[in-house]
């Protein structure tokens, strides 16, 4: 019953190491050099630590030499145990420091080469995220962030309010979004999948509803998925869209934008490709039809303090509505 | 941790009073703490202001978050493309000369639907015109100092030469 306990109680603790949003499941070059540093760290101060209960108990131990006179005895092996000592911190440092040096030429080893340019913007409180593909031309998607297997992506982070963090643990370690600043960022991820990233500074009230979807694919997927990204939204197919594309140019358009469409604001996400987007309003919702139709309705009650106002519609146009944003794919 | 008083006489640093005008100036810092206090949450109005004294005006005029968030919307709009600082004439909003009135209801007429082939009632949310109303009956008290400052915070979000959107 014990060793069940025991058993149960290890797998609690351990259960936290894996996953899509840990630093201690590295998917990429940078995230596995820190984790390398993080390893290294942990057994230097283990190591450390067992020393230093083992020094206590030796001193516990031993007895003191008889004092001779007035004066404190002569202690040999006092002596050579506080060499040991200053030698052993010396040691333990200089391979800290040795290895803190490595990960750092590692995180920096691509800075040199050409690599895909991606431009993200942190707001409050989403991801604006911006691609510069083989022509050189800017395509803009938010809230999700799409990487190719095994080829680096440099990531210029920037913020339009107040400071914000990118942090995706398992492709890279963390670096500020500093307002009129730009930070760059080097990710080479080796594995794919879908990863979970998150705003690591606090930035306002919904700080927590900042998340960020990253998929690693491999990169065939990735450049057609770019491609796709960067066409025009299609013409609304059927009457119902159609109708739902007419409300959407009244009150939405003036702060998002589809390309393909009069509708050009850049004050929220661009939507021209909202459908195949996982998740609505930075990590809020799953995206869904039902969730859509809700965010629109009531923002304020589903992420309080959101700089998208809840629009008035009618109940037919906000049918239409979602109905239209579930075509735009 | 715990913490013994020495024995002996007290100190006469831990028996003194507070200050008489520590109390006042206490209110007076912490009377800036609900300046800004907002509902979050479905609150907001779902329609116009009836009139220049709607019960509903001093949640937002009075509310420093509202009217900031007035100003926001007021840069990404681009209301600043002709009622940038040094217009002249009636597209000056900073000099109290409102053409059409200066009352809450009157500002927000003027802005909904006063701006022709805008049509700012059927573009904007009723809850950003409300917010959008507050910070421009808010501007003639903007002095150069707030100005640069307002200046300064928006120098952060891309525009001229720090644009950072598609080229």
């Amino acid at each position: 019953m014990k060793r069940l306990l025991r058993v149960s109680l290890l797998c609690v603790f351990v259960s936290g190491c894996g996953g899509i949003q840990s630093p201690l499941a590295p998917a990429g070059d940078q995230a596995a050099a820190l984790h390398g540093l993080l390893l290294l760290m942990v057994a230097v101060c283990g190591v450390i630590y067992l020393l230093v209960l083992g020094g206590l108990a030796w001193s516990l131990w031993r007895r003191r030499p008889a004092a001779a006179g007035d004066n404190e005895p002569s202690d040999a092996a006092l002596g050579r145990g506080l060499g040991v000592t200053a030698g052993v911190i010396v040691a333990g440092l200089t391979v800290l420091i040795v290895g803190s040096f490595l990960a750092d030429r590692a995180l920096f080893a691509t800075r040199a080469q050409p690599a895909m340019e991606v431009r993200v913007t942190g707001h409050q409180w989403w991801w604006r995220i911006e691609y510069r593909d083989a022509a050189g031309r800017w395509i803009e998607t938010a809230n999700e962030l799409h990487l190719p297997l095994g080829r680096t992506t440099r990531v210029l982070l920037g913020s339009a309010d107040v400071i914000h963090s990118f942090w995706v643990p398992n492709v890279a370690g963390k670096i500020d979004m500093i307002p009129g600043r730009r930070n760059l960022l080097d990710l080479t991820p080796r594995r794919a999948g879908w990863y979970r990233g998150q705003c690591a500074e606090f930035c306002g009230a919904q700080h927590a509803h900042m998340a960020l979807d990253v998929k690693v694919e491999d990169a065939t997927t990735f450049d057609s998925w770019l491609a796709e990204q960067g066409r025009p939204a299609a013409a609304p197919a059927g009457p119902r869209a159609a109708q739902g594309a007419a409300v959407f140019a009244g009150p939405c358009g003036i702060c998002h934008a589809v390309r393909g469409t009069p509708a050009a604001g850049r004050a929220g996400p661009d939507l021209t490709h909202l459908a195949s987007r996982r998740s609505i309003a930075a990590g809020t919702l799953p995206m869904s039809r039902g969730g859509l139709q809700g965010w629109i309705a009531q923002p304020q009650a589903l992420k309080p303090g959101t700089s998208m106002p809840a629009v008035p519609l009618r109940p037919a146009d906000a049918d239409a509505l979602s109905s239209y944003l579930t075509t735009l794919r | 941790m715990i913490f013994v008083r020495p024995p002996g006489p007290v100190s006469p640093a831990l028996t003194r009073r507070a200050p008489c005008w520590a109390a006042p100036l206490l209110v007076a810092v912490l009377g800036g703490c609900s300046s800004e206090a907002r509902q979050l949450g479905p609150t907001a109005p779902q329609t116009r202001p009836i009139s220049n004294a709607d019960p509903r005006i001093p949640a937002y005029q009075a509310n420093v978050y509202q009217v900031a968030q007035g100003g926001r919307y007021f840069g990404w709009y681009g209301c600043g493309g002709c009622h940038a600082e040094g217009a002249t004439g009636v597209l000056n909003l900073g000099d109290t000369q409102w053409k059409h009135g200066d009352g809450f209801a009157d500002l927000f007429t003027a802005i909904a639907d006063r701006h022709g082939r805008l049509a700012y009632d059927r573009r904007v949310p009723v809850e950003v015109l409300w917010q959008l109303t507050a910070f421009v009956r808010d501007l003639p008290a903007h002095k150069a100092e707030k100005r640069m400052r307002t200046a300064r915070d928006q120098k952060a979000e891309p525009q001229g030469a720090t644009w950072s959107g598609p080229q």
